[in-house]
């Protein structure tokens, strides 16, 4: 998350190859379908190893390894909890297979997410956005959110600093303790900010007239390139390959459904 | 004939633009500040969410303000986030069926039915998305289960955020920063 809003040019995404954004909102577009409907292990490890590699083409390897372990930590949760149904329900039993596909579709979402997130940049995204021709009333509050993010997230580092700077302790423990005062303690600066954010924002658009019939003329051209054509064929190949290998041959757990 | 989104002013955008992105930051803040699934953490961000929807809807007072925000929250978290295409359906009937709760009283500046679409919104698309956590974990039965009472947590932490949003609008009309 905070790659996407970096401006600086780190020497890590020199070496990345340079893939448009909208080749990688359409591999995340297609996987988030494509894995929904897979419910054998086969197809799902098909779809797996294929988003493992694409995600390790960024070269990010600290970045993937810390991902991966928030989601080993999440799942070996989740199987506990399962478990302890199981043993609670003998109606419902506790296979790895059982858990293995659902746990596969997120961990095929985490891979296809993390090239996007990491790597593209935030003028990028808005160029991206703006070439979707969506409509007027859908672009600017679009792109109003993707540039607020990082001064909403610099507003929160704000706040907590000046409530530790006045003695507040900001703890976990503490939250889980007060959690109403320190909602308020938080929450009400960040309303107060947003309102007058968007005061001025606003105000600033009216000012340059934008309105439904504005044309926009983008910052900076995008390029699609014959990488990013390859990209999206193999994207569309391996999807068709897990497809027709769920269909043909697929084993699907026990209590699943086609 | 013209769209019923054009009667949005830039300045009607811009608001909803930055509170889809505050809703945004703050529950995976809270979600992640809490470390995951802890009912203090479900309830925090559902509250959250909820209050910022009832002060977005007295700040921008016209018909459509909450399905145009459905569709912002989840373009951008499709495009960036990677977020399901499936979330779109159930978020667009909860929105859909809000708006019409809504619509008999459009023209009041009372906070009671911006309120009650908020909680419609809630109930809605709470109930439609355990559908659709059945589509995700069919395989496993047990795990819908287990988000039952994640949801229901969830939707105690909406319940609060309608009062407190109640509180924040007054407060802030006293301000002078809600007009309405």
């Amino acid at each position: 998350m905070q790659a996407l809003y970096d401006t600086k040019t780190s020497d890590d995404l020199k070496d990345i190859p340079e893939i448009d954004v909208r080749a990688r909102m359409a591999v995340s577009f297609l996987a988030s379908i494509v894995t929904i409907i897979i419910s054998s292990i086969e197809g799902q490890i098909i779809l797996f190893v294929t988003s493992f590699l694409y995600a390790l083409s960024i070269r990010r390897y600290k970045a993937v390894f810390i991902a991966y372990v928030f989601m080993a930590i999440m799942i070996v949760i989740a199987s506990l909890f399962t478990y302890g149904f199981s043993l609670l329900l003998p109606s419902m039993p506790f296979s790895i297979n059982g858990v293995l596909v659902p746990f596969l579709r997120g961990i095929v979402m985490l891979n296809v997410v993390l090239p996007l997130a990491l790597t593209c940049r935030i003028q990028a995204l808005l160029t991206a956005l703006k070439s979707l021709r969506l409509p007027f009333c859908i672009y600017i509050p679009g792109a109003v959110m993707i540039r607020f993010i990082p001064t909403f997230m610099n507003d929160i580092k704000q706040v907590s600093e000046t409530l530790k700077i006045r003695g507040y302790n900001l703890s976990f423990g503490e939250m889980c303790r007060h959690p109403l005062m320190m909602l308020r303690l938080m929450f009400t600066p960040l309303l107060f900010r947003s309102l007058r954010t968007s005061e001025e924002l606003g105000m600033a658009a009216e000012l340059k007239g934008l309105d439904a019939n504005s044309r926009f003329v983008p910052f900076r051209d995008t390029a699609w390139t014959n990488k990013d054509t390859i990209l999206l064929l193999l994207a569309v190949l391996v999807s068709a390959i897990a497809l027709t290998y769920h269909f043909m041959w697929g084993t699907i757990p026990a209590g699943g459904m086609v | 004939m013209t769209s019923p989104f054009n009667r949005f002013s830039a300045q009607d955008l811009v608001v909803i633009g930055v509170f889809a992105a505050a809703s945004k930051v703050t529950t995976l803040l809270v979600a992640l500040a809490g470390g995951g699934m802890n009912p203090i953490s479900l309830m925090g961000k559902n509250l959250i969410f909820t209050m910022l929807l009832v002060v977005m809807l007295c700040r921008v007072n016209k018909i459509g303000t909450l399905f145009l925000f459905t569709i912002i929250n989840i373009i951008v978290s499709m495009l960036l986030l990677g977020a399901s295409v499936t979330l779109l359906p159930p978020l667009l009937i909860a929105a859909l069926v809000a708006e019409c709760a809504m619509y008999p009283k459009r023209e009041s500046e009372s906070v009671w039915n911006k309120v009650l679409g908020a909680a419609i919104f809630d109930i809605v698309s709470k109930s439609l998305s355990l559908g659709l956590s059945w589509i995700f974990m069919r395989e496993n039965p047990a795990m819908v289960i287990m988000i039952i009472p994640i949801i229901v947590i969830g939707y105690i932490g909406s319940v609060g955020g309608l009062f407190t949003g109640v509180k924040a609008v007054k407060e802030l009309r006293h301000a002078g920063i809600i007009r309405y």
